[in-house]
């Protein structure tokens, strides 16, 4: 009831003012009538009646006030006044809101970025907390690494442990969907019955598969399709229930439809369907799927620990588990395996692959990058704090001689904040623009090939804007609000801002500090990635990989022998060099930076030569060192009478040749290679310079040797084809003129080498890019807030200039004292942030490539840069200052 | 000049009510009703009378209506409402017993 009062009369504000403003002038009339009756004359009346009635505007607003909601009311009228004020200062209006717009908008697409590679739980899971995934870890040659991916390792984890109310096998495979002309590859989940109870999903159309449907012998062809495909192949209509689809090499029939937001684990890459992996890997593997430790296709496990499981207590049962499942692998293939050597290790860790232990370095440099956009975000509040300073102290006899007038402080602060707090607000509607735009770059460059998320629809992201906007309001209105309770009313009355002495503000020198050394630091890291990028660049992988297109084949339910499919083979390589600007090709069966293929090799005068290293080889045809720019070293490559029958001819990477025949000519040398070293020889004919197959680093360079492709299993592998110029350009030509020589059902796809290379480089190539626009963006800011405090500094000392310039002093001693103080500041900033930056640069050490973090080139052009952005943005107002006028500067006093 | 004793907090309300159960009047016949019949000792100034109206407006304890004074001048004129009626009459009954109260401290303690 009061509030349906309370809110018509709300509505009609304005004349309810004037009811009030008429009723007291009644009230006064009628006092002014009552004195004229008892004698007074009209004049005196007038007079008394006025002084009996007080403040008869305050009463009105009193009155008034009763139906206003008071802190609603203040709030609004504080924010009109800010915004009048505001109007009438555009260019310090802009200049905030431009610069809140940079840092809100810089951190929110970082959010986006981080939340959806390491922060946001699966869409849909249920409780969250206690589901993860499964971690294996064994060694091998002494070295750690994971491993898992077996049906039959997943069931010893189900069958083995206690400690959890559910276990899960998850895998995504690329697989084609769909026959004939519109089949195409897609990302398919492969899950057990039981992954979908991890979710509070019920399907948007029929069922999910149950457990005796994804059982052995081997499962039920049936597949539950993803939201998005139900739309896309059926348009969202009920007949897809029941619909047959090829899913690989077995045709499914459609059961249910995942509901909309249902991605599984995958977010970035969501499955376009969802099909039993008792199915899948009885059609991949065949009888022995369930069984079998040998195939392994990518299998996880995800698992839920029960009420009360601690995450160590459920590690120490996966452990147990895992060690139990190397013995029955021990036992059922008879062959003994060393526990002793492998040190299996399990680890229940986050269900987030990038939090997990193999998370990626480019996980890993967006953390870092996450703090450095919070960093951008604290030099740019500094600088509005230092701006809002600014005001506040050249508006200090305006706010001394409204305390005198009895405005409350609280009023005054809450006046002062919700400036800030205006600011901060339209900083961020101009920051979500500018989020949306940037996370859409990032997203493209950082996570290629993923379902783009606007900013704008992301609730999470708008909340964090949100946050992070009252944040600053708040943060950035503190230092004014400090600084209004210290004024001394009496003082600031009879002086004002208009004194001869000027006080330097700490507080303002202090933030200046502050965001010098921060920019320091960032450009710190700028440097020290840029020069890892440039390392990497500089790098001679042993191959062009820019100019080389990768050919896979599929041959899906297409069955031909070794001896058709090595025909194949020949067919497509004649066929790729009939496209025009395709200038060589090649067979081969690994891919650098892709997979790798090794096998035994024996060597006379060498024992064991696994001592070395691993050995990996590569199967190619005689174009293979012309079209990946590879050069020889010695001897030949390989040519077109390398063919099967003819001596077994081998081409050694230098490294290889090194290790292997020290101090020796490698050619005509004998290499078995096969299980047993009886094979007959492979003879070394050339030597090949090393490349890098795996990574960048002196690490990744491995001992690499090539085999005659029609010498060595010539149905196997794919193609590399050189393109001259711009080897994106030709995909397409490629592919279809190759897909002209498939049969059946199968197919070809063709991408890019550099694409792998890319992959490899990305954490670098992000690093180098966002820490420089970051640190750029950031040593911009510190400038402007410079340029700001000299500029308002020199027009706070226009006297002491005067003065100085009357008494003798020419300009470029002035120059000189306005600049030195902009260069002490920054002096002063430089050195806190050089030793910040030596304290934590050794922590991204292991994100650079051949790079000291304490690199004195990079500190020392760093500091360099930053010293020279003082003595400009401290030159403009020096050189204004020069030209003070003794005259009317002094007169004005 | 004497100032107006400061009244219990609630009772302005109160003598508004009690004033206005005798009928309807404008904000300055009430002023005067109150300082006449309290011969002379209680003045409501217009700078608690009116938020004090507003308020009881707001609760729905009295309604406004504009109409002409003794001398023709625009003038809002205050009635009490049922709610007001009731709302007095556990007022005056709480302040009898607030009074009855300190009475007895100022005999007894």
């Amino acid at each position: 009831m009061r509030f349906l009062r309370r809110l018509a009369q709300w509505m009609r504000l304005r004349s309810h003012g004037r009811d009030l403003a008429e009723e007291l002038a009644f009230h006064r009339e009628a006092i002014e009538r009552d004195l004229v009756a008892r004698g007074h004359a009209p004049a005196e009346a007038r007079d008394m009646a006025r002084r009996a009635m007080g403040n008869e505007t305050m009463a009105r607003e009193d009155a008034r006030g009763i139906w206003l909601w008071p802190r609603l009311e203040a709030l609004w009228q504080d924010a009109k006044v800010t915004l009048r004020g505001l109007r009438r200062n555009p260019a310090f209006t802009v200049g905030v809101m431009l610069t809140f717009a940079l840092g809100v908008g810089a951190n929110a697409a970082m959010f986006s970025l981080l939340d959806r590679m390491m922060l946001r739980p699966p869409a849909l899971m249920r409780d969250p907390a206690s589901v993860h995934r499964v971690y294996l870890f064994r060694h091998i040659d002494g070295v750690e690494g994971e491993t898992g991916g077996q049906y039959a390792r997943h069931a010893d984890l189900v069958n083995g442990t206690t400690s959890f109310s559910a276990l899960a096998a998850h895998a995504t495979r690329q697989l084609a969907v769909g026959v004939g002309t519109d089949a195409r590859e897609m990302r398919i989940g492969v899950v057990s019955a039981s992954f979908f109870d991890f979710f509070d999903a019920p399907p948007a159309a029929g069922r999910y598969f149950g457990a005796a449907e994804d059982a052995p012998p081997a499962g039920a062809p049936v597949a539950v399709l993803s939201h998005a495909m139900w739309q896309a192949r059926f348009g969202g209509r009920q007949d897809a229930i029941g619909a047959r689809l090829q899913i690989g090499a077995v045709v499914y029939t459609v059961i249910g439809v995942a509901p909309k937001e249902f991605v599984g684990l995958w977010p970035l890459r969501p499955p376009a369907a969802f099909i039993p992996v008792s199915t899948y890997a009885a059609s991949l593997i065949g009888a022995t799927w369930a069984t079998t430790y040998s195939s392994a296709f990518g299998l996880g496990t995800i698992v839920r620990r029960k009420p009360g499981v601690s995450i160590a207590v459920a590690t120490a049962d996966l452990a147990r588990a895992f060690v139990q499942s190397y013995r029955a692998q021990s036992a059922a293939g008879g062959r003994a395996i060393e526990l002793a050597e492998l040190r299996p290790r399990a680890l229940a860790g986050s269900i987030l692959l990038e939090r997990g232990p193999g998370r990626s370095d480019v996980a890993k440099v967006a953390t870092w990058l996450g703090g450095v956009s919070l960093i951008v975000l604290l030099i740019a509040c500094a600088n509005v704090a230092s701006l809002l300073l600014a005001r506040a102290l050249s508006k200090r006899r305006e706010i001394a001689v409204r305390l005198a007038l009895g405005v409350s402080r609280s009023r005054l602060l809450s006046q002062i904040l919700t400036e800030s707090m205006v600011l901060a607000l339209a900083g961020s509607v101009v920051g979500i623009v500018l989020a949306i735009w940037l996370s859409s770059l990032l997203q493209a460059a950082f996570l290629p090939g993923t379902q783009p998320v606007s900013v704008a629809s992301d609730g999470r992201t708008l909340a964090f804007i949100g946050i992070v906007t009252l944040a600053v309001g708040a943060v950035t209105g503190l230092f004014p609000v400090l600084q209004a309770r210290r004024l001394t009313l009496t003082e600031d009355l009879k002086s004002g801002a208009r004194t001869g002495t000027y006080h330097r503000s700490r507080t303002r020198s202090a933030l200046l500090v502050l965001q010098g050394a921060l920019s320091l630091v960032l450009l710190v890291g700028a440097g020290l990635f840029v020069r890892s990028l440039r390392h990497v660049r500089d790098v001679r992988l042993g191959f062009d990989a820019d100019s080389v297109l990768t050919v896979d084949t599929h041959m899906r339910e297409t069955k031909l022998d070794s001896a058709q499919t090595a025909a194949l083979r020949l067919r497509l390589l004649d066929a790729a060099t009939t496209v025009p600007g395709i200038e060589h090709a090649t067979l081969v069966v690994a891919e650098p930076f892709g997979g790798m293929s090794s096998w035994p090799i024996w060597v006379a005068g060498v024992d064991s030569v696994s001592k070395f290293g691993r050995f990996e080889f590569n199967s190619v045809s005689p174009d293979y060192f012309a079209t990946m720019g590879t050069h020889l070293l010695r001897g030949r490559g390989i040519k077109s009478g390398d063919v099967h029958g003819a001596p077994r001819v081998m081409v050694v990477g230098a490294s290889m040749a090194g290790v292997l025949w020290p101090g020796a000519d490698p050619l005509g040398k004998c290499v078995r290679v096969g299980l047993v070293d009886t094979v007959p020889c492979t003879y070394v004919v050339g030597v090949a310079e090393d490349i890098h197959a795996r990574g960048f680093g002196p690490q990744d360079r491995s001992f690499y040797y090539y085999l005659a492709a029609a010498q060595f299993r010539p149905q196997l592998g794919g193609l590399f084809v050189r393109a001259g110029g711009g080897a994106r350009r030709f995909i397409e030509p490629l592919r279809r003129r190759l897909q002209q020589e498939m049969p059946g059902a199968s197919y070809v796809t063709v991408s890019r080498l550099g694409e792998l290379v890319e992959n490899e480089s990305r954490s670098w190539v992000m690093g180098a890019t966002l820490f420089t626009a970051f640190g750029v963006l950031a040593l911009i800011l510190a400038a402007v807030g410079l340029y700001s405090v000299i500029a308002y500094n020199v027009a706070q000392r226009r006297q002491e200039l005067a003065v100085r310039v009357a008494l003798g002093a020419a300009a470029s001693d002035l120059i000189r004292l306005v600049v030195g103080e902009g260069l002490r500041l920054a002096s002063v900033g430089a050195a806190v942030g050089g030793v910040i930056a030596l304290i934590v640069s050794p922590r991204v050490a292991p994100l650079l490539f051949n790079q000291s973090p304490r690199d004195p080139v990079v500190f020392g052009t760093v500091t360099g840069a930053l010293l020279a952005v003082a003595i400009g943005a401290s030159m403009l107002p020096a050189i204004r200052s020069a030209h003070v006028d003794p005259n009317s500067a002094l007169r004005a006093e | 000049m004497k100032n107006p004793p400061d009244l219990l907090p609630g009772t302005l309300d109160l003598l508004v009510l009690r004033t206005l159960a005798r009928g309807t009047l404008h904000g300055y016949g009430i002023a005067q009703r109150v300082k006449e019949s309290s011969g002379d000792v209680l003045q409501v100034g217009e700078s608690s009378l009116y938020p004090a109206l507003q308020r009881l407006l707001l609760d729905g304890y009295v309604k406004a209506e504009w109409g002409a004074s003794e001398n023709n001048r625009r003038a809002r004129y205050y009635t009490l409402t049922a709610a007001g009626h009731r709302h007095l009459a556990a007022e005056r009954k709480e302040f009898e017993r607030m009074v009855g109260a300190i009475r007895l401290v100022l005999a007894n303690a």
